[in-house]
């Protein structure tokens, strides 16, 4: 009976994130076909990943807070450093008007030689998928500049003629993800918890592990059960 | 999602943050004043217009003039006229020191203790936390922000403030890194004034060090302790500045 059930908790992670990343992998392919063709500027990217995220990012009920494409860096000529990243209206991040955030582009420090200025190549939603090839998901991790907020972080390399051209990817909050999931989790033991990569826990249905805390991977062996899911998450279990 | 290239910033977003209550003008004067010392604003920046400022800031246009006007007195923004006019931050190191001691003047004993004791709570949760929940991958990252030698007080001051907000985003609390956030524009600038004497800028560097060995060893009361003691150490030389300041006045 558990396999049964864990296997629906797995298909609820899985599908959740799967949309999420089907979202990302249309509009990475929306890149690649257009770099294939066209001439590369800052303008033309942008103009691009707008009319890409911004119809996604403005559905009721969307999951996604934030969402674009990065540039590796000296891909664009007229731009060495470039994010085209859009935020949603659910996403507060540095929002002080008194009326509800509305949909807008993300404004970054772009100058390399700023004081403000930091390499993103090193961070982990770069770093990961540019090493492994592969979808990655970063966090849960308190976003402090760009979100406000627990996020996280779903990335996919784009590349052009084998030689990658930046990621694309789109933020999510904790919050929502708990609300999406937590039921399934639930649905899979009374003492379940749905953790990263680094044992860092997304959502669990024992208060004992609260969201953020850490199961080091050397103490995975611990649990009853480990139950590997999509995109290097797993669900760890305790009868 | 792009921690990257600071946006244009959580730093700065606090800056401009709406402002309640009686006293705007002077309130508006010392946020800006604030951001300025810290070097959140650097030497030249453009400030937003009047009515930008005072749209962002939620005051009326008059109160973003005056607070201006102020500023101007005090030699920490200049106002250009022309096509390429506007305000301008002139932060020359000896009018931030003269605002500084100022400030240190003006707020009594009792205050600067409680802003260390308020600071110190916050950040040695934080720092508690981070014990607890920081992976390898983590800590390496932050040794990598916050130990390295400053030879100047401004990027002594940045790295600091990084490290604190660093430490606070390990506490996976998006509450604790707001209230991080809002100390650091709120008591910054008093807080580590120590850090223009070369001397105390290595001792925040072991402090930093300390604490980040406290995290790596998953111990949580240390790492509290040290950050607590790293606090407190700040506070005792403010109030032994200030008595010197006081003397020679």
């Amino acid at each position: 009976m558990s396999v049964r059930i864990e296997s629906d908790a797995v298909s609820v992670v899985d599908t959740t994130f799967e949309d999420v990343f089907a979202l990302i992998d249309r509009w990475r392919e929306s890149i690649e076909d257009f770099v294939a063709s066209s001439p590369v500027d800052v303008a033309a990217i942008d103009a691009l990943v707008e009319t890409l995220v911004v119809p996604d990012l403005s559905r009721d009920g969307a999951l996604i807070i934030g969402a674009g494409f990065v540039a590796q860096p000296g891909f664009i000529p007229d731009a060495p450093w470039h994010l085209a990243w859009w935020l949603g209206h659910a996403n507060t991040f540095g929002w002080t008007g008194p009326a509800a955030p509305s949909l807008r582009r993300l404004v970054a420090v772009e100058d390399e030689h700023a004081e403000s200025f930091r390499d993103y190549t090193t961070l982990e939603w770069w770093r990961v998928p540019s090493t492994t090839g592969q979808r990655h998901i970063t966090g849960p991790y308190v976003d402090y500049l760009c979100t406000d907020d627990y996020t996280l972080t779903s990335t996919v390399p784009a590349y052009q003629d084998g030689r990658m051209i930046g990621v694309v990817g789109a933020d999510l909050y904790v919050n929502d993800i708990e609300r999406a999931l937590l039921p399934a989790v639930r649905g899979a033991g009374r003492r379940a918890a749905l953790v990263n990569a680094s044992g860092r826990v997304v959502v669990a249905s024992d208060s004992s592990r609260p969201t953020g805390s850490l199961i080091r991977r050397e103490n995975w062996t611990q649990h009853d059960r480990v139950v590997p899911c999509a995109n290097g998450l797993a669900l760890l279990i305790d009868d | 999602m792009p921690q990257s290239i600071r946006t244009s910033t959580s730093a700065g977003a606090v800056v401009f943050a709406p402002l309640d209550g009686s006293g705007r003008a002077e309130l508006v004067e010392r946020r800006l004043t604030d951001a300025i010392v810290l070097g959140l604003l650097a030497d030249g920046e453009r400030l937003p217009s009047e009515s930008d400022m005072a749209k962002r800031l939620g005051v009326a246009t008059v109160t973003a003039r005056e607070a201006l006007e102020s500023l101007r007195l005090k030699g920490l923004v200049e106002t250009r006229r022309g096509r390429d006019g506007g305000s301008f931050v002139t932060a020359g190191r000896d009018r931030t020191r003269a605002v500084l001691d100022a400030r240190v003047g003006s707020l009594s004993r009792v205050e600067l203790r409680d802003m260390g004791a308020y600071y110190s709570a916050i950040a040695g949760s934080c720092a508690e936390l981070a014990a607890d929940r920081a992976t390898d991958d983590d800590l390496e990252r932050v040794r990598g922000i916050a130990l390295v030698t400053d030879d100047d007080e401004t990027a002594a001051r940045r790295r600091q403030g990084m490290f604190q907000l660093e430490i606070a985003a390990l506490s996976q609390s998006a509450r604790l890194v707001r209230e991080e956030l809002r100390l650091q524009a709120e008591f910054a600038p008093l807080l580590w004034l120590w850090l223009r004497e070369p001397e105390y800028r290595r001792r925040s560097l072991d402090a930093r060090g300390a604490v980040l060995d406290a995290i790596a060893g998953g111990d949580a009361a240390g790492a509290r302790d040290r950050t607590a003691s790293h606090v407190a150490g700040a506070i005792d030389w403010l109030l032994e500045t200030k008595a010197e300041l006081e003397e020679r006045a």
